[in-house]
């Protein structure tokens, strides 16, 4: 069994990786957006997942990354490979920031104190005009990197899932999911509630902010309401929740299956959308809470590090 | 930017404060009882108060009624769209992890918002009705926030009234303080739930039939007013339903002041800030609460 699957996983990054030479523009762009996917809605697992704290403004690191990325890369001039990690820096020292005060609120509090940190962000980037261009954006210099950067986005996308991996397999993991089952508990039992939240939240943060800045070489133009949509926050919930969270190839299913539907979807029936949208989310909440992994673990016995 | 601040215009402020204070008062009101009543958070808050000022919108264009006339049949209206609502979908959240709520709430707040672009077009629609300002002194009083201040003072202190006089209000309460003792009394708590949501969203949508006489109104209109109802909870003290009346005024007093030195888009950023501080030092609110 495991043998098969490790196989079976050998010979996809495999075909992903040879994918570029034989692709076309259109799938290779896909693909790079099914790994910023993953990538997004894996580092919300590392938060929510685990630890049950509900981050309901995620992609303000999104944003915050591609911000930072962007300005270094048009206004002081460095290369986006070094500015996607700063990006990533920054998401973080952000998630300090924020997290240090905000993780101590608990359930709804938290939730509504980081979507709006989420609101408040797209207000300070719209204000800052002279740094980020404001209400209308900021253009990078025109570069066709794409095939480099669906590269490094898929190191990334496999990065945050072998981190996933890692942590739930780990101790530090097993604490993570003490403090989600009962606070009170895992406090009881001797863990720093507070630390390891905050920990969870940095690692949670990186992700969306390299990934951030990725996505801003790549497209060569951002404005507060491109990077900062409450949308994309819900996007990566509903794919971990479709998936399985608390689990290491949860977000992976569900941001392939949700990403390939909705292209789908985008296509045929662009004026019903959202609506569209909204109806995958009432269904994925209402029918499956535990997503497709929960419901096999549970029927199956399969292992807890599925 | 360097500007003198008379006390006229800290005068004009506070004014300024009181009256959009109150509209929020009001609606957060609505977003109070829900979150109070069922724990479920309502990010359909804002696009129901929304639908609320387009009922207003073509009751006033096609029917030629006065808008202010309209405004207890468009609270009448949106309680039913509340009650079908919580009928249909929002009972099956209630009690479960405020992830769900979260998300199936914010599901329906995209489809009413999409809805209502395929049904009304993103054009912006204005009911101009009264226009103008009353000038008393050295304060001028725009005219339909004067009035949308007086109508939302007699709808929050009648839903107040409610809750504390009526048996139903009473019953309300005590669902909220423990959903099983209220059972135990011989409560149907179901039957409060339908009518908490129906009370709610006729809070909302009476912001939405005010709001509209005052600007523009257009389909994404909804998402600002979640957010300022959820500040409002916040520093009010979820559960507490005086706490929020009095956090929707502290709410448009901060943000009128700060606009005083700051500019609009910043106002949100210091209501902001406010929010988390209130919630560092008195994570249950300014006036008190209950922790979840």
């Amino acid at each position: 069994m495991t043998r098969a699957f490790l196989g079976a996983l050998g010979v996809a990054l495999a075909a992903l990786a040879l994918y570029p030479f034989f692709g076309t523009g259109y799938g290779v762009r896909a693909t790079l957006q099914i790994f910023m996917w993953i990538a997004l809605a894996g580092s919300w697992n590392l938060i929510s997942g685990l630890t049950g704290y509900v981050s309901f403004g995620h992609v303000a690191f999104f944003g915050a990354g591609a911000y930072a990325g962007a300005i270094l890369v048009a206004k002081v001039g460095w290369s986006w490979p070094a500015a996607s990690l700063v990006g990533g820096v920054a998401a973080c020292v952000l998630a300090l920031v924020i997290g240090y005060p905000c993780l101590r609120l608990k359930g709804p509090y938290f939730a509504i104190a980081m979507l709006g940190l989420n609101e408040v962000l797209r207000a300070l980037v719209s204000y800052f005009e002279g740094l980020t261009g404001g209400g209308s954006g900021l253009s990078l210099p025109t570069l066709d990197a794409t095939i480099p950067i669906y590269y490094v986005m898929g190191v990334l996308a496999a990065a945050v899932t072998l981190l996933t991996y890692l942590i739930i397999t780990s101790r530090f993991g097993l604490r993570l999911m003490t403090i989600r089952e009962d606070e009170v508990a895992a406090e009881a039992l001797g863990i720093d509630t507070a630390r390891h939240k905050l920990y969870a939240f940095l690692l949670s943060a990186a992700g969306p902010g390299i990934a951030g800045a990725l996505t801003a070489r790549d497209q060569g133009y951002i404005e507060p309401i491109s990077v900062f949509p409450l949308a994309m926050t819900i996007t990566m919930i509903v794919m971990v929740l479709f998936g399985g969270k608390g689990t290491v190839w949860g977000p992976v299913l569900g941001a392939v299956v949700l990403f390939v539907s909705q292209e789908f979807v985008w296509a045929r029936f662009p004026y019903l959308h959202q609506l569209l949208f909204g109806a995958i989310i009432v269904a994925v909440v209402l029918l499956m809470p535990r997503g497709v992994l929960g419901i096999l673990q549970m029927k199956y016995r399969l292992p807890r590090t599925i | 930017m360097n500007v003198v601040i008379t006390p006229v215009m800290i005068g004009q402020v506070i004014i300024s404060g009181i009256l959009v204070g109150t509209l929020y008062s009001m609606v957060a009101l609505g977003l109070a009882l829900i979150f109070g009543v069922m724990r479920v958070i309502n990010v359909a808050h804002g696009p129901l108060l929304m639908l609320g000022a387009y009922a207003t919108y073509f009751l006033y264009s096609a029917f030629g009624l006065n808008p202010y006339l309209t405004v207890p049949i468009t609270m009448l209206l949106l309680f039913v769209v509340g009650v079908v609502l919580q009928r249909t979908l929002v009972f099956r959240v209630v009690g479960a992890p405020e992830l769900a709520s979260l998300l199936l709430t914010f599901g329906i707040s995209i489809a009413l918002v999409n809805l209502a672009q395929l049904a009304f077009t993103s054009d912006l629609r204005a009911v101009e009705y009264l226009t103008g300002s009353y000038i008393v002194g050295p304060f001028a009083f725009s005219k339909s926030r004067l009035i949308a201040f007086v109508f939302a003072a007699a709808v929050s202190g009648l839903a107040f009234l409610f809750l504390q006089r009526t048996k139903l209000g009473k019953a309300i309460r005590a669902t909220s303080q423990s959903r099983e003792v209220a059972m135990v009394c011989g409560i149907d708590v179901d039957r409060i739930h339908l009518f908490t949501f129906g009370l709610a969203t006729a809070l909302a949508a009476a912001g939405g039939a005010l709001i509209a006489v005052i600007v523009a109104i257009q389909p994404e209109m909804g998402g600002v007013w979640t957010f300022k109802s959820f500040l409002v909870i916040v520093l009010g003290g979820a559960g507490n339903y005086p706490g929020a009346l009095l956090g929707g005024m502290l709410l448009g007093l901060v943000e009128q002041l700060a606009s005083l030195f700051l500019t609009t888009q910043l106002s949100e950023v210091v209501a902001y800030l406010l929010l988390v501080l209130v919630l560092l030092v008195r994570p249950t609110g300014l006036f008190g609460g209950r922790q979840t």
